[in-house]
This record gives structure tokens, C-alpha cells and sequence, in this order.
């Protein structure tokens, strides 16, 4: 496929990607269709206005556009003499909710500034992508050492210890790690390294499980407990477990066709945060396990995209921008269906474009900006 | 910075790399899709009844509106309001931390309650838990208060939601109780027009409903609740409550006189409208409040019953206890449901009891209409008469001599009674006691009317004597609405009419769904008859030997008849006194009755108790129904209707119209004079300074200097009881009479057992 993408120095003819940005503009229209359907019960319940959640997610997707289309005009190479500053800005958002964060669903996750209230771990998985970048463009061949790896690593730990340790989001730190880690070994040429951290990896994880299980009637924590759950959602139907398994039960119900837009019964205060971290068990209820896959197939349009544009992306830092997006929306389409249909233990990770959250909707569009404004560099042959 | 780094290219390594990374995302995507297609596949159609059994089908009941119940002028005496109960959906309010505090603090605010227990049920069930009730009944006002406060987000108020139901409100407390009744909390009618329109009042309760439609998805149907009908009743609430009034003040005078406890057992009153047998007013006391029929409080000055409904009786003392401040609280089960069930039975319609000489007339009544007497009639009373081996005496046993029918009505001579009744006989005596409906049932419209069928004599076994005293109202049971009605048709021209007290049925919205004639059943005497009674009953109020003429309201002529009747076993002392009265004198409209069942006083055969009350109902009762005075005011009549506001109507040509009523009576007078009178031997007793009553020098007892009626009660009575001496009005020696009433006997209300509830 490669061969189409010709790269000419002096080309006039510019490239643009009119796939992905359907694809963009395609689930976030589908994600607001589904939005409405989904809050509307609980936001008529909470709020007396069914299309209360609705109307804010359009106002923050139109936020998101906007700056999409700034962003994607201004060259990207923009970015790259901005980036330390959007690193130092991105650990002052994160430090600031010690002092204001203000606390949802028990979670102290946000800062409202000026009524606008904005999820710094969003914008850190956003300056980790930016950072990143350059980091890797500067390392050169170096990369390929361990000591190369661990100055990729470096920056991003610090914020995902912070996001760990003050917002309590187990799932945004995997995320910024997961991202860091991914670009990390598209960039090197080495193979055995990251299979090995992997297997590392995955040895602790099941270690954690073991020791969870093992100790089950002890004072186990609250993570602990999700661990329980996960592997048998039944036994803890009235706590940990319920989400999941309403979800399960959403899952089911809805069979290969679904039940039809808006049918949803589960959406009608039986799943926790429907409109969330949930929306894609609402999705299989509704449109069925053919409508699921449709919505998997345009989240892998989407990655296949920027596979394309990564490839043929003008410069190396441009296709790491890409490949970091790439990424980002990988891992959470991965542990959102993954959390949803309990492979792994819950934990909360939105969809993106389609769950409900304007730090998400507006950080997630301006890295599609910085992705159209690589790809409309790449230039082609004029046939 | 950048512009000092090489640009550098994507190379091949890299292109590699992104093609391994996009495999392994194919490939995870591919495994999810696999779990989700399981999913489907295995736990579909498990999972898809899990959904529809968490679904709550399970049918909710709209509630409907009882009806109300009005009084003739509309006036509410019952209704249904809307009340709410508070629901906390603890599920709800625990999702959101910060809500917790603000939606407690908003609850112990606007309902002024104590959340302590809702706070303890929260923090136990705060994951599962969606309804749990923390106040019932509230108003509406509250509750759109706490409505505001979930609509606005500001407020932090949430999990709360309201379940309507319908509260049975009794606007005057206590005013008609034993008419209305009460409702159970699920709105079932229990006594009165409770019970009785139970049917009517009632609405259907609407339901939303759930179902599984063809498809498998749940549909879900409402239909709407339907409104009970209203009756408007033939009660005037302001009748009522002036009768309710001097009810209680003859119990705030006489309670806790002679005896603990309150100032009769029971006092009842009819107010009943002659010419239809519609009920204006009719009460009973002790009375309680509908708004609270279970406070036992209400019971205090009751007599106090036992689990079976027989009067507790002392140990030690051998008297009959009654409930008090002390003793109230040791009631419970079926005791305390028995005395509550006295208190909330109504006197007028349950109780059966000796009538006593109220029944004169009646006697009198059926011997004209029978032929065996015409009126005018002359007899001789000798204070006593001898049949069927017993002595039966009159209330003035040194005897009355010579007197006319008239004069037997007006001072309520028994021996005058037994030989009218002898001259009919026994078979035209039960003839009219039936024509009159005495044992059957009025079939008043309200429950737990009092069967009496077994209380009366027939014609097979009614003896000599047993005639003898039943024409003057003793040996046989009857209650006051069987009474007043028979005694109506005999001052309204001979129409018996059914009593009842509804006269509309009007639907929810207010059209009238039936209206209730009068119903007349039967011609019981005819109207020549019918005046001559009112002119005998006239002369009890007017007469010089009158017993009713302490009935009189000041600017009024009534007629009426007194009653006073020994209870079994005889000579015990009690008595159930009564006044039958009707106004005006000559053209009656209504017609009132009083019994007063035991007063609380040292004398209880004095027929005052019941004529007083008749007196001070009536002197507000007849200028509020519009009826003109007719006669002269004494000064201290006119201070008295001043001090009670009523708007004098005397005519100035008043004395003219007196004179000519005076004439009347003079007649009658003239007639009787011509009879050679007995000595009147009690006149010539030394009077009492102390009580003014006259003193028999024989027996030491007093008696009235006029009648010669002796008073059961004098200071050495008191000390030395004699039964002999112990006797009123409607004196009688005998023994108790045939064990068939037996059950009316020492205690009226023991027949409540016989109320078909």
C-alpha cells in the first residue's frame, strides 16, 4: 500500500485523509446519538432534563472541533518548541487538584476553572504523546539501549505516579504508562526487551491476583476486592460486582440484533454510570453484538488510518504524534471492552468519543488535530 | 530547540514495528469480539430474564378519593385528602457523597422529623436499598417544598421520591361521630355511614400494570383510578352541633356527682324531621374524635366492660367499676376492643332499652284507633291495681282519683295506662305495637342497627300483667330511633315514615347521581287520632299536673311526653329517663327525643334531666330553624335568650293568641272539674324546708307537693336502702318480667350483642 505514498520533496499536491476524519466525525455523531439514549433516564432522574448530559457533551465536542481545526492548521513542528512547557503545564494541572480538586462520585479527579471543569489526567496523556515525541526524534539510535529506554520512560513516570497517587485513576496512569511504553518500542528496533518487561508485566499482575485470592478473608484492599469480583462477579452481585454484572447482563440481553435504539432497560438506573465507562454494555443491549462490531470495526478503521499516515508521516516526529494517538485510542478501546465484558477487573476507562466527558472529547480531538496536521504534510505523487 | 535537531525520517525499522503493533491490536480486537460473540451466544437468553426479573412489574395501585360526606347545607363532615409518603432511595443518595448530609438535614428540616432511624437504615442498606419509607402522610406543601429542593442541583438534595395515598379527614373532630363513623386505614367504612355507604363512597383503584408483550419487551398499561360518589346527608351541622353541645354540658354538670364517671351512661338525642323521617340531628355522649378513635382517653367515665361485654364488677366492693385516669391503661385485647366498641357504637340506633311512659301515647293511641276507648274515657286510680296477682303501682301511689285519658297523659298515670290497655286486650295491644314497628328494624341508613325482635311480647305469650306494664313502657325493649319514629307518625297525621339521613348521591364531580325521597311505609293512626294525641301531649308541658313542663323553651309551646324507667332487676335504683317533644304545639314540624341512660345523680327517676336538656336544645334549635316565638317572655327568659344571642320573634299580638290557647287548656280544665276529685292527701304533708318537697309522715319519704309523685331519693334513703321506698314514676312491685328480655335488662347496652355487626 505503501507504494501509492511517494514522498516528493517539491510536490504541490496536498494529501488529506478524508477516511479518518469521516471515521472522527462518524463516531462522534454516533457517540452523541448513543449518549442521548443512554443519559437520558438517568439525567431526566437527577436533573429533569433528559437531554441534560447530551447538551453538554455537544457544547464540549464543539469545543473540540474547534480546537481540532486550530490545530491541525498550525504546523506541528509548532508543538515541538512548546513541549517542555506542555509537560510543566500538564504536572502544575495535576498538582493543582490537591489544593481544588473537587470531588465526584468520590472521586477528586477535577478542577473547575470558571465553571469549566477539565480532568488533568486527560491533558497528560495528551503532553505525554508531545513530549515523547521529541524525546524519541532527539534519542536517535540510542533508543535501542537500555539506557536509551530508560530516558524515554523517564518523563512519563513522574506523571503517572502522580496521577496515581492524587486522582486515585488506577486506569489514566496505565494509560500515559501504556502510551510511553508503545511508542518506546515502535520507535526502537529492539523486540526482546519489551516482550520481556511484558512478561514481566503480566508475571506481577498474576502474582497480585494470586496473593488477592489467597487472602480473600483477610483485610483485603480496595483494589483487592475488584480482583474478587472480576473472577466471580455472582458472589459480589450486590457490590464490586454489580456494575460488571449488569453490564454482562446488558451484554446478553441485547443477542445479535439488539433490542433497538433507545430499548435499553438496563439504562434505566440498573447500570451505574451507563453514560460512562459503560456505554459500550448499553451499546450491545441496543444495537446487538452486530452493532458492536460495527463500532469496533470503526475504531480499527480509525488505527488502520494512522497506521497509513504514520507510515508515510513527512518526518519521524510526526509519525510518533500519530503513532502516540494510535495508541491512546487502542489501549482504551481495548480495556474499555475489555473492562466491559469482564476479561479484566473493572476498572474505569471511558470510550473514546463516545462516553460522556469533555476533558476526554476535547484532549482525544486535538491529538486528531495533530494527526491531520502531520498528515496533510505527507505529500503525493501528482499522477 | 528543535530547529538545532536533524530531521529525521520514519525507517523501516519503524514502518515494521507499526505493522507488529497493528497486528497485536487486530488481534486483541479479535479476541474481545470472540468474548462478546460467547457472551451473546451462551448467557443470552439467561442474561435476558435476569433483566426482565429485576424489572419491577409487579402492578402499582393508583389510589382513588373516597367520597366525602356532607351535611344538608353542604358542609363537609368527611373527605379524603392527599397525603404523600417519603421514599429514600438509598441506592440513589449513596451514589453521590456529597448529597448524604444536605438530603438528611433537608428532611429534618421541612418535615420537622427525627432522622436518626432513616439515617441508621441508610448507612445499613446504602448499596441496595431503594424504598424505604421515612414519613408517612405528609402534605402537600412539604412535599413540594422537598420537590424544589430535588429540582434544583444547587441544593444537593436527591434519592427522594413521593408515593400519594388518600387520608380520611373529619373536619369537626368529634361532631357527629356515631352518624358518620370511621374508616379503617385501608378505606373500609366501619359504623355509621361509614359502614352503611360503604359501597358508594368507595371509588376503584386504578393500577399501572406491566406486561410481556409478543415481542418479549415490556409494555406497560395505566388505567386511571375511579372517584367514590359523596353523599349529602340529611344532618344540619348546626343543629348537631348545638344538640352536641348541651350533651356534653349535661355531662360536664352531672359527671363524677353521685357515682365516678361520667353524667349517664349514655345520653342520647334525636332531632328528626316529622313529615319526611329525615334526621337533622342525632348524638349520643361519650362521643370521641374521628380524627383519633383509638385514643383510649376517650374511654374515661366509661362504665368498664369485660372481654365478654358484661359490666366489671368489684371484688371486694361489689360495685360496678368504671373507667378512670387510673385504670384506663390496664386495658388491652378484647376488653379494651370491647370498651371501644362501646364508645364507638351509637346509642341512638344500637341500644335498646324500657321505654317507659314515653310509650303512653302510643297505648293510648291504639286503643282509640281500635275502638275500645274514644277519648273521653274517665278512671279511677287508686295509686294501684291488682292483676294477674301482682300489685302494680302508679308513680303517685296515694293515687291520683278520677281522671280522664288526658289527665293519665299528662301526669303519666300508669293505673289510667292498664285499663285503657285492658280494654283493647292483649291481640290489639301486639297488633299495634307492630302497626307501630316497636321490634322491627326502621332500617335506618346507617350500621349496626339493633335487632329487638326478641325484646317484645306477642300475642301468644304476653300474660295479663305483662300487658298491664308494657302499656306504660315497661317489659319490653325498643331503641330511640324505633321510638321517635313511631311516636312522628303519631303527631304528623299517621305517616310512618322511614327514617334516614341521605338524601343525595352526588358523583365525584359533583352531578347528582340519586336522590333519596322520603319514604313513607304506613298509615299508622288516622289524623283525627293523630290530634287528639297532640292535644293530650300538649297538656304534659302545659297542664298544671304536667311532667314536662320544665321542656319548655322560653318563647315556644311544645308538647311532648316524659319517661322514666326502672332497669332490672327492678328496684336497683336505675333509671333511663327520657323526653319525647315535638314544636310548635299545634303544628308540629319536628319532633326532638332525650333519653338519658343512668344519670349520675342520687335521684335518678327524674324525668328533669332529660326534659332540661330538651329545653336548652330547643331554645336555640327552633329560632335557628326559623320558627316564630308564640309566647309572652319573663323577663328572665328574655336576659336568658340575650345572653345566648338568639333574635327575639315574639308577635306583638302575642297575647292574643295565648289567651285563646289558654282557653283551650281552661276547657279541658272545666271538664275535669266536673269529676269528683280523690283527696289529694299529699298536699296536706309538711313541706321540706330544706328541699321543698313534701314529707310523707308514714314512710318519711319525699314527694313532689304537686303530683304527689314521691322522689326515690331522700337523705335516709341514702343510709337505709330500701327497695321498697326506692321506686319512681313507673313504680312497679313486680318481678322481673319473662326471661325473653331479660337481656335489656341491667344493663341497655348489653344488647349491643345482638347488633347484627
Amino acid at each position: 500500500m505503501a507504494n501509492r505514498f511517494t514522498i516528493l520533496k517539491n510536490s504541490k499536491i496536498r494529501y488529506f485523509d478524508s477516511i479518518l476524519f469521516l471515521t472522527v466525525i462518524f463516531l462522534i455523531v454516533f457517540g452523541l446519538v448513543m449518549l442521548l439514549s443512554v443519559s437520558s433516564y438517568d439525567a431526566s432522574v437527577n436533573y429533569g432534563d433528559s437531554a441534560y448530559y447530551f447538551k453538554r457533551q455537544l457544547l464540549n465536542t464543539g469545543v473540540g472541533l474547534v480546537a481540532m481545526l486550530f490545530v491541525a492548521l498550525v504546523p506541528y513542528h509548532f508543538w515541538q518548541r512548546l513541549q517542555v512547557g506542555i509537560y510543566v503545564f500538564s504536572v502544575v494541572l495535576l498538582l493543582l487538584i490537591i489544593p481544588f480538586g473537587t470531588t465526584v462520585n468520590g472521586a477528586k479527579r477535577w478542577l473547575n476553572v470558571a465553571g469549566i471543569s477539565i480532568q488533568p489526567a486527560e491533558v497528560a496523556k495528551l503532553a505525554i504523546i508531545i513530549v515523547l515525541s521529541h524525546i524519541i526524534c532527539k534519542l536517535g539510535n540510542f533508543i535501542n539501549s537500555w539506557k536509551g529506554f530508560v530516558y524515554v520512560m523517564a518523563p512519563s513516570l513522574p506523571l503517572v505516579f502522580m496521577i496515581y497517587a492524587i486522582t486515585r485513576n488506577l486506569s489514566s496512569a496505565i494509560i500515559v504508562l501504556g502510551i510511553a511504553f508503545v511508542m518506546c518500542f515502535v520507535a526502537s528496533s529492539e523486540y526482546k526487551r519489551y516482550v520481556f518487561i511484558l512478561l514481566v508485566m503480566i508475571g506481577i499482575a498474576a502474582l497480585a491476583v494470586f496473593v488477592v485470592v489467597q487472602n480473600q478473608d483477610s483485610s483485603i484492599g480496595f483494589r483487592g476486592e475488584r480482583i474478587l469480583a472480576w473472577l466471580d462477579p455472582n458472589a459480589y452481585a450486590s457490590g464490586k460486582g454489580f456494575q460488571t454484572l449488569q453490564a454482562l447482563y446488558a451484554i446478553g440481553s441485547g443477542g445479535f440484533m439488539g433490542k433497538g435504539i433507545g430499548e435499553s432497560m438496563q439504562k434505566l438506573g440498573y447500570i451505574p454510570e451507563a453514560q460512562n465507562d459503560m456505554i459500550f454494555s448499553i451499546i450491545c443491549e441496543e444495537l446487538g453484538f452486530v452493532g458492536a462490531l460495527c463500532v469496533i470495526a470503526l475504531f480499527l478503521l480509525l488505527i488502520w488510518r494512522c497506521l497509513i499516515i504514520a507510515h508515510n508521516a513527512p518526518d519521524l516526529y510526526g509519525s510518533l504524534l500519530v503513532t502516540g494517538f494510535l495508541t491512546h485510542i487502542a489501549i482504551q478501546v481495548i480495556l474499555n471492552i475489555a473492562v466491559v465484558t469482564n476479561t479484566i477487573p473493572n476498572t474505569g476507562i471511558s470510550l473514546p468519543f463516545i462516553s460522556y466527558g469533555g476533558s476526554s472529547v476535547v484532549s482525544l480531538l486535538v491529538e486528531v488535530g495533530l494527526v491531520l496536521s502531520v498528515q496533510k504534510e505527507i505529500k503525493v505523487r501528482d499522477y | 530547540m528543535s530547529t538545532q535537531t536533524p530531521r529525521r525520517y520514519v525507517n523501516k525499522e519503524m514502518k515494521k514495528k507499526l505493522l507488529v503493533l497493528f497486528m497485536v491490536v487486530v488481534a486483541l480486537f479479535i479476541l474481545l469480539i470472540y468474548r462478546l460473540y460467547s457472551i451473546t451466544k451462551d448467557n443470552g437468553d439467561s442474561y435476558r430474564k435476569q433483566i426482565l426479573s429485576q424489572q419491577k412489574y409487579d402492578s402499582t395501585i393508583i389510589p382513588y378519593k373516597r367520597g366525602s360526606i356532607l351535611d344538608k347545607n353542604g358542609s363537609i363532615l368527611a373527605s379524603s385528602e392527599k397525603v404523600y409518603n417519603v421514599i429514600l432511595d438509598s441506592n440513589l443518595l449513596n451514589s453521590d457523597s456529597d448529597c448524604i448530609e444536605p438530603t438528611f438535614s433537608a428532611l429534618r428540616k421541612v418535615l420537622n422529623i427525627d432522622t436518626n432511624k432513616a439515617r441508621d437504615y441508610f448507612d445499613a442498606n446504602k448499596e441496595t436499598s431503594r424504598y424505604y419509607i421515612v414519613a408517612k402522610k405528609q402534605s402537600y406543601e412539604k412535599v413540594n417544598e422537598l420537590q424544589t429542593m430535588l429540582d434544583d442541583p444547587e441544593s444537593k438534595v436527591k434519592g427522594l421520591w413521593f408515593e400519594s395515598e388518600y387520608q380520611r379527614v373529619y373536619p369537626g373532630g368529634s361532631l357527629a361521630c356515631d352518624v358518620i363513623g370511621y374508616t379503617t386505614s385501608d378505606n373500609v367504612g366501619l359504623y355509621g355511614l361509614e359502614e352503611h355507604y360503604n359501597d358508594i363512597l368507595s371509588g376503584s383503584a386504578g393500577r399501572i400494570y406491566g406486561y410481556m408483550n409478543d415481542e418479549g419487551a415490556l409494555e406497560r398499561t395505566t388505567i386511571s383510578a375511579e372517584d367514590g360518589n359523596s353523599i349529602v346527608t340529611t344532618i344540619d351541622a348546626n343543629i348537631q352541633s348545638m344538640v352536641e353541645k348541651y350533651l356534653k354540658k349535661f355531662n360536664d354538670d352531672y359527671s363524677n356527682n353521685a357515682r365516678t364517671g361520667n353524667g349517664a351512661n349514655n345520653v342520647g338525642c334525636i332531632i328528626m324531621d316529622i313529615h319526611s323521617g329525615e334526621i337533622l340531628a342525632m348524638a349520643s355522649y361519650p362521643n370521641y374524635d374521628l380524627n383519633d378513635v383509638r385514643n383510649v382517653n376517650q374511654l374515661i367515665g366509661m362504665p368498664m366492660l369485660d372481654e365478654k361485654g358484661k359490666r366489671v364488677i368489684d371484688e371486694e366492693s361489689g360495685t360496678k367499676v368504671t373507667i378512670t385516669e387510673e385504670n384506663v391503661h390496664s386495658l388491652e385485647g378484647e376488653a379494651l376492643y370491647m370498651n371501644l366498641n362501646n364508645l364507638w357504637k351509637n346509642f341512638c340506633i344500637s341500644d335498646a332499652y324500657e321505654p317507659g311512659s314515653v310509650s303512653k301515647p302510643l297505648t293510648v293511641a291504639s286503643a282509640i284507633e281500635c275502638g275500645s276507648i274514644n277519648g273521653n274515657e274517665k278512671y279511677n286510680c287508686e295509686g294501684k291495681l291488682e292483676i294477674g296477682g301482682y300489685e302494680i303501682h302508679c308513680h303517685n301511689r296515694y293515687g291520683d282519683g278520677l281522671l280522664s285519658v288526658t289527665e293519665g297523659i299528662e301526669r303519666s298515670c300508669n293505673v289510667c295506662m292498664m285499663y285503657v290497655a285492658q280494654s283493647m286486650g292483649i291481640k290489639n295491644f301486639t297488633k299495634f305495637q307492630h302497626v307501630f314497628n316497636l321490634g322491627l328494624k326502621t332500617n335506618i341508613d346507617l350500621a349496626g342497627e339493633a335487632r329487638t325482635d326478641s325484646l317484645i311480647y306477642t300475642a301468644d305469650n304476653m300474660n295479663a300483667s305483662e300487658l298491664a306494664t308494657c302499656s306504660f313502657g315497661q317489659g319490653y325493649n325498643c331503641t330511640m330511633i324505633q321510638m321517635i319514629s313511631a311516636f312522628s307518625s303519631l303527631i304528623n297525621g299517621g305517616y310512618y315514615y322511614e327514617p334516614h339521613l341521605v338524601k343525595k348521591i352526588v358523583n365525584a364531580s359533583g352531578a347528582t347521581v340519586e336522590n333519596i325521597e322520603p319514604r313513607l311505609l304506613k298509615q299508622t293512626v288516622s289524623e283525627e287520632t293523630s290530634r287528639k294525641i297532640i292535644e293530650m301531649c300538649n297538656t304534659v308541658v302545659t297542664g298544671e299536673y304536667g311532667t314536662g313542663k320544665t321542656a319548655r323553651p322560653a318563647g315556644y309551646m311544645i308538647g311532648g311526653k316524659t319517661g322514666t324507667a326502672q332497669t332490672l332487676p327492678r328496684g336497683n335504683g336505675e333509671y333511663v329517663v327520657s323526653f319525647m317533644g315535638y314544636a310548635p304545639a299545634d303544628n308540629p314540624e319536628i319532633a326532638i327525643y332525650v333519653v338519658v341512660d343512668r344519670p349520675n345523680a342520687y335521684g335518678q327517676d327524674d324525668a328533669k334531666y332529660a326534659t332540661r336538656i330538651v329545653r336548652s336544645i330547643l331554645t336555640e334549635v327552633l329560632p335557628y330553624m326559623g320558627i316564630f316565638m308564640t309566647e309572652e317572655l319573663s323577663d328572665k327568659e328574655r336576659a336568658e335568650l340575650e345572653e345566648l344571642q338568639i333574635e327575639i320573634t315574639t308577635p306583638k299580638n302575642v297575647e292574643e293568641e295565648e289567651n285563646t290557647g289558654e282557653e283551650a287548656t281552661g276547657s279541658e280544665e272545666e271538664n275535669t272539674e266536673e269529676v269528683p276529685k280523690r283527696e289529694e292527701i299529699w298536699k296536706t304533708f309538711p313541706i321540706d324546708p330544706a328541699t321543698g318537697y313534701a314529707v310523707d309522715p308514714n314512710t318519711g319519704e319525699y314527694v313532689d307537693p304537686v303530683t304527689g309523685s314521691s322522689i326515690g331519693y331522700t337523705m335516709a334513703e341514702s343510709v337505709n336502702k330500701n327497695p321498697e321506698n326506692a321506686e319512681g314514676e313507673d313504680n312497679t312491685n313486680e318481678k322481673p318480667k319473662g326471661e325473653n328480655v331479660g337481656v335489656a335488662g341491667e344493663n341497655a347496652t348489653a344488647t349491643e350483642e345482638d347488633s347484627p355487626w
